[in-house]
């Protein structure tokens, strides 16, 4: 029970983590057709600029205005650098965000140099919110959780509930349409990458503190988002959500899970000639547990290329 | 590196190519192969700083054979491929020793590839030092006549962080071991679970999980947390060290951390007070060097801008063995003959700031003292621009922090 409650609670803020991140990956998708490779690092300028921030304002308007400032960069990006190739097509688009990418990268450690940063969770929210079985819960953890749910909450009504979010969704399932009716899609792509470029820019500032900000952090977290919308389903938010969930908690409990394939076998009683054997067999899940992820993508994949979640286009 | 520093650089080599020529008879060329751009490149570039400052060193008392020893760096990128193929060109252009350090993976792959060389061109051998890369098998099964290593291994470091830490009383008796997957990794969770009895603990658990994927280290705390151990015993280093120390604080867990690599730089401030009482068993600690540590340090600073920390300290020790090394070996012809290097290595008897360092002859890996710290806010040297270092708590001799030859290590000799 213990180890249960521990591993949902884990799995479930790490899960809300990715869908942070996630988010505005498979609403720019949803719009250009295109997996963003630069989006992972909007999370890390994210990150930085929280960092840099902070030292002036503090934390909280620190996060807020990283935000805004990636915003504005996930805009720039848009309107100078993506629309000039949209006419060229997909792999264009793709090459450049992927170029974007290394950029970005290099400019961080030019600025900031190679090591880790010194950002942290600040003192006042460096606590426990409460115990789970003699084991403190950090109060910033519920506080990511948090951020992430009323991020969703957010989207989805706007996007369901509103004018905005008709104009946007139009926009992006039928934009020469929306474009006769009288509406500058431009300007909406503009507003929609900026904007999903904000949420990956709020999760880095947010997370950053609590992980560590380093230039390697978006390459790290960059694969397992993909992941993430790939799962779920790409253009699909609510995907999103349930693929994030999905993998926080499959990453959770498969830490706990001393299974091997020697178990399995020791079932029908050949324990004894599985653990001869040894070498993949002897594989024990919980070493495994980064790697369940992709797994699951693959399955994914073959059964349901779509995603959980996704339209069939 | 500063403009004129290179432009000076490379009108010293520009004179040692004249000088070549001009049938001054021999010289030799040194290669660094590392990450030198890419996720990893923090480690290389630092190897690549040591390996400069150390040659710089050697050069200044003359180089080799009358010559500055020329160093050539190549961008293996962090991986097994590039690094393969960097070494073809190294050797290529006429490097004569190959350095290497940052992880055990790529360390495997060039000490196979020089090995592979060296039996495919008798008469043109490579040397391989091994600077960094500390997996066992390196001197063990995968050892060979022309690979050294400078820096300690998984069984040194774990022994001395368990003979100091059981000295201060600070180890407890019930201890979780870990580890990265890779061989690394097992290595030093091997070496927890051999050391139990004489440090008089039992191994509570141990876990492997894997190299720097995991972003949320929290269900790891958890296992801990399950198994009620008094000190967790971690080969991790970078990402993996920093989100697992951060998730043990964040949960409120009251554990010790013995390390391998705390020191690298950028650590302690992203940790901050969450490294405070941590151990860390590292082959340099400026303190604990006394007045020759001291004076080493405030020289490297002086040309690199910042102490020698991490891997650096063994990487300039390794250059100055080879310097000594070199001083027993005479040109041959238009060549350095490397099997007299090899040998003439052996014999190498090199006092460090740290104490006497010498070549084991069986596998070919450097005995040399290791430091145990801890992190202070005592401590004289302080770190990462923070209010903490590494406090010195014991210093095992070159013969004290020695592991034994492994069994599976069978080093042939050329007749």
């Amino acid at each position: 029970m213990e180890y249960f409650t521990i591993s949902l609670f884990n799995g479930v803020v790490y899960g809300l983590l990715l869908f942070m991140v996630s988010a505005g990956l498979t609403l720019i998708f949803g719009m250009m057709g295109v997996l963003n490779f630069a989006h992972a690092s909007f999370y890390m300028v994210g990150a930085y600029l929280a960092y840099s921030l902070q030292k002036i304002f503090g934390f909280w308007p620190a996060i807020v205005l990283a935000a805004l400032l990636v915003g504005i960069l996930g805009m720039v990006v848009e309107a100078f650098f993506l629309r000039r190739v949209h006419r060229y097509g997909h792999a264009h688009e793709l090459l450049l965000t992927f170029g974007l990418a290394f950029i970005i990268a290099e400019l961080v450690k030019l600025f900031y140099g190679n090591y880790p940063l010194n950002y942290r969770v600040p003192d006042a929210l460096n606590f426990a919110a409460f115990q789970v079985f003699g084991t403190d819960y950090p109060v910033y953890r519920l506080l990511m959780g948090g951020i992430s749910i009323g991020m969703f909450i957010l989207i989805y009504l706007l996007l369901t509930r509103t004018r905005v979010g008709i104009v946007v969704r139009s926009a992006i399932y039928r934009p020469r349409m929306a474009e006769a009716l009288g509406h500058n899609v431009p300007l909406v792509f503009m507003g929609v990458f900026g904007v999903g470029a904000a949420l990956a820019g709020l999760a880095g500032a947010v997370a950053g503190a609590f992980y560590t900000t380093n230039p390697n952090m978006a390459l790290e977290l960059g694969v397992i988002v993909f992941v993430v919308v790939v799962v779920g389903g790409l253009g699909s938010l609510e995907g999103a959500m349930l693929a994030s969930l999905l993998i926080g908690l499959i990453s959770s409990f498969a830490v706990g899970i001393d299974l091997s394939l020697i178990d399995f076998f020791g079932l029908f009683g050949a324990r004894e000639w599985a653990e001869s054997v040894g070498g993949v067999l002897a594989l024990k899940i919980s070493s495994l547990s980064a790697t369940i992820p992709f797994a699951l993508m693959l399955l994914i994949l073959l059964v349901r290329p779509s995603g959980l979640m996704g339209e069939k286009s | 590196m500063y403009p004129s520093k290179k432009l000076f650089a490379c009108l010293l080599v520009l004179c040692g190519v004249f000088f070549a020529t001009a049938s001054f008879g021999a010289s030799l060329k040194v290669a660094i192969v590392e990450s030198l751009s890419g996720p990893q490149a923090s480690t290389g570039l630092l190897y690549r700083t040591a390996t400069q400052y150390g040659l710089d060193l050697v050069n200044e008392k003359g180089g080799w054979n009358g010559q500055p020893i020329e160093l050539l760096e190549y961008d293996n990128q962090g991986g097994v491929t590039g690094a393969s193929e960097k070494v073809k060109a190294a050797i290529a252009d006429g490097a004569q020793i190959i350095v290497q350090g940052a992880s055990s993976a790529v360390g495997g792959q060039v000490t196979e590839d020089v090995r592979k060389h060296n039996l495919r061109n008798p008469g043109k051998e490579v040397i391989y030092m091994n600077v960094g890369a500390e997996a066992m098998e390196l001197t063990g099964a995968k050892a060979h006549f022309h690979q050294f290593r400078f820096s300690p291994n998984a069984e040194i470091r774990v022994k001395a962080l368990i003979a100091a830490m059981k000295e201060a009383d600070v180890l407890g008796s019930r201890v979780y071991a870990m580890n990265q997957n890779y061989s690394w990794g097992m290595d030093v969770e091997k070496a927890v679970v051999e050391n139990a009895d004489d440090g008089g603990y039992k191994v509570v658990e141990k876990t492997l999980h894997d190299t720097n994927k995991i972003q949320d280290f929290s269900p790891y705390v958890a296992k801990i947390k399950a198994a009620d151990v008094d000190t967790v015993i971690t080969g991790n280093w970078s990402n993996d060290l920093l989100l697992l120390m951060k998730a043990a604080q964040s949960a409120g867990l009251d554990v010790r951390f013995g390390t391998a690599f705390l020191d690298q730089p950028g650590n302690i401030a992203n940790a901050g007070e969450t490294a405070l009482g941590h151990y860390v068993a590292h082959p340099f600690n400026m303190e604990a060097a006394g007045k020759a540590g001291e004076e080493f340090g405030k020289e490297y600073k002086a040309k690199t801008g910042h102490y020698p920390t991490y891997v650096e300290p063994q990487t300039v020790f390794a250059m100055n063995m080879l310097g000594e090394a070199l001083k027993n070996v005479k040109a041959e012809g238009d060549s350095l003959k490397v099997n007299d290097l090899v040998v003439a290595m052996e014999k190498v008897k090199y006092k460090s700031p740290m104490g006497e360092m010498s070549m084991r002859s069986e596998d070919h890996q450097v005995l040399l003292p290791v430091a145990v710290s801890v992190v202070s806010k005592d401590a004289k040297f302080k770190v990462d621009g923070t209010d903490m270092g590494f406090k010195p708590v014991k210093v095992l001799s070159a013969e004290e922090a020695a592991a034994p030859v492994q069994e599976a290590t069978n080093i042939k000799r050329p007749k």
